[in-house]
């Protein structure tokens, strides 16, 4: 199935301006539950609590803090982070190429894909094969939802990925990891790179399948075949009638439109 | 696949299969689908307006294979507003809120038929802003036990002073609202009082009401399911089509039209199509606009 545009507008540089829309190029795989009462297989509510009161909180009562000492927090309201939120992009304008083995893999964040739009095929066939011959990426700044990116555009087997990266601050440091003490010897590094060489194949992610999301997708065929589903409650028996106030009430007034009718 | 890439307010859309049939035995393609929502999208879009949608999809048509999607399909357009819901593993879940022509009419396109919504807005989901009655019919009782139900029903909550408003299921019952719309009100508060006019019901007309869930005690009656008030619970929005083989519409009515229906005691078919419904709804407004805004409290509670 085609996917639907995540977001839709042109990628430009200089004097070139390509209509494109922006589709995913990954999605998880990620199983997920639901969480049920064990006695009546009820799906669970999940209810704000003050410890504090012992009591649910209603979510007109619920506002964000900042924590930035125990127990002390800068409130923050909805408007304000709004006020925050950047325009969104109309353009992703490439601000500078570079190499492509520059961009460190560290710094991909979250992949998608740019399909040209209508009348920007020819352009974009041009630019996705003067990258690919150049072997270099664009790099732009991107508002996609919230958040303003910095992004990576580059060819990919004839078209054009679109990577959004991490911002430097992000990047964890990571100059204490390669150990200075020891010596490395000749021969262990030659039999090593034997090793290695003996390992080398193309890369096949298909190889690689989530076998731990095929084994739970397999456990619930088997399940369903086997047994048919718990019944969450429809209903709650008519047990306790409720206020007696009401009950009062409600049974006056029937009394009342038994009469009328 | 055939695909047609359309503007629509502003929004650029790629509509897809527009041909397929979708109500095969009544001849209902997805361009009628679309079209019909296009149609009466000034009157269902105040109502689903803010509220998390839970699509109903058909993507082979009503004969076939269905799927519920609470989850905003994560491929939605940028433009789709969405709201974050906590789920109880921990996890956010994205749910989208059809405010917007655009939107109703993506919705579409994935082949939604049916639009359901909770009693609540997204924004504050444990806050009822209305108390909803779900009239089902056992198997052996039909439209009409319905519509006798809804109307002693009708009287007994205007004994205790809340209007009521009602419109056709689209399959075989009745959805009786009562706007709230205080902020204060629970779905504790609707549970509890829902409760017990459904008990009450079923005490004074033991041979025409259940309050009771299991279907042996349905058969001839018509089932009062107040259990529909409840945050996880959601229900047909009103003007919603229904996946049945014709394209029926949860469609409400004058209390007045109720009554006569009841009075000529046949079991006439109560249901609103697709272009009676827009035809309807053009000439008499929206019935269900005081739905959304009359503000009336539980008493005694």
């Amino acid at each position: 199935m085609a996917e639907q545009a995540i977001w839709s507008g042109t990628i430009s540089f200089s004097l070139v301006a390509i209509p494109v829309r922006l589709v995913k190029a990954v999605e998880p795989g990620r199983v997920s539950f639901r969480m049920l009462h064990s006695k009546d297989y009820s799906p669970l509510a999940r209810r704000m609590f003050c410890p504090e009161e012992d009591i649910m909180v209603p979510p007109d009562e619920i506002i964000r803090g900042y924590e930035i000492a125990p127990d002390k927090y800068i409130l923050v309201t909805d408007d304000e982070l709004e006020s925050l939120s950047p325009e969104r992009s109309r353009t992703i304008e490439i601000v500078e190429f570079t190499d492509m083995k520059e961009v460190d893999p560290v710094y991909y964040d979250h992949p998608y894909y740019l399909v040209p739009s209508k009348g920007g095929e020819k352009a974009y066939r041009l630019l996705v094969e003067a990258m690919r011959r150049t072997n270099k990426v664009g790099l732009a700044k991107f508002v996609l939802g919230e958040r303003e990116y910095l992004v990576a555009v580059k060819s990919s087997e004839g078209a054009l990925a679109l990577i959004t990266l991490h911002y430097s601050k992000e990047i964890l440091p990571d100059d204490d990891f390669s150990p200075k003490e020891g010596k490395v010897e000749a021969g262990d590094k030659s039999r090593m790179k034997r090793d290695i060489k003996k390992m080398m194949g193309d890369f096949n992610p298909e190889k690689y399948a989530d076998s731990r999301r095929k084994k739970i997708m397999n456990l619930l065929k088997k399940k369903a075949k086997e047994k048919a589903p718990v019944q969450a409650p429809v209903a709650e028996e008519a047990e306790g009638e409720g206020p007696a106030d009401l009950i009062a009430a409600l049974q006056e007034s029937m009394h009342k439109i038994k009469r009328n009718r | 696949m055939s695909r047609r890439a359309v503007e629509i307010a502003g929004r650029r859309l790629s509509l897809s299969n527009l041909e397929k049939d979708l109500y095969p035995s009544y001849g209902f393609t997805k361009a009628h689908v679309l079209d019909y929502y296009r149609r009466i999208s000034k009157f269902i879009l105040p109502h689903l307006k803010n509220r998390a949608l839970t699509l109903k999809r058909y993507p082979d048509g009503v004969e076939k294979d269905f799927f519920f999607e609470k989850r905003c399909p994560s491929h939605h357009p940028s433009w789709v507003k969405t709201e974050e819901i906590l789920r109880d593993d921990e996890e956010r879940m994205t749910v989208c809120l059809v405010n917007d022509l655009g939107t109703l009419m993506w919705v579409e396109n994935l082949a939604s038929l049916e639009l359901h919504v909770p009693p609540a807005r997204a924004g504050s989901p444990e806050t009822p802003d209305s108390m909803v009655f779900d009239l089902d019919p056992g198997d052996q009782a039909n439209i009409l036990n319905c519509a006798r139900v809804a109307l002693i029903l009708r009287d007994l909550l205007a004994e205790l002073r809340l209007a009521s408003y009602v419109k056709t299921s689209g399959k075989k019952g009745l959805h009786v609202y009562i706007p709230l719309n205080l902020k204060e009100t629970t779905f504790e508060d609707t549970k509890k009082f829902s409760k017990a006019v459904a008990i009450i019901m079923q005490k004074n007309y033991p041979e025409l009401v259940t309050a009771k869930m299991a279907k042996e005690y349905r058969k001839t009656k018509v089932f009062i399911n107040w259990s529909q008030n409840d945050s996880s619970k959601t229900m047909i929005c009103v003007y919603s089509l229904r996946a049945r083989e014709k394209p029926v519409v949860s469609f409400p009515l004058e209390w007045k039209e109720l009554e006569n229906f009841a009075g000529r005691n046949d079991t006439e078919n109560l249901q609103v199509l697709h272009s009676e419904a827009v035809s309807r709804a053009e000439k008499q407004g929206d019935l269900f606009r005081d739905v959304l805004t009359k503000k009336q409290k539980l008493p005694h509670l």
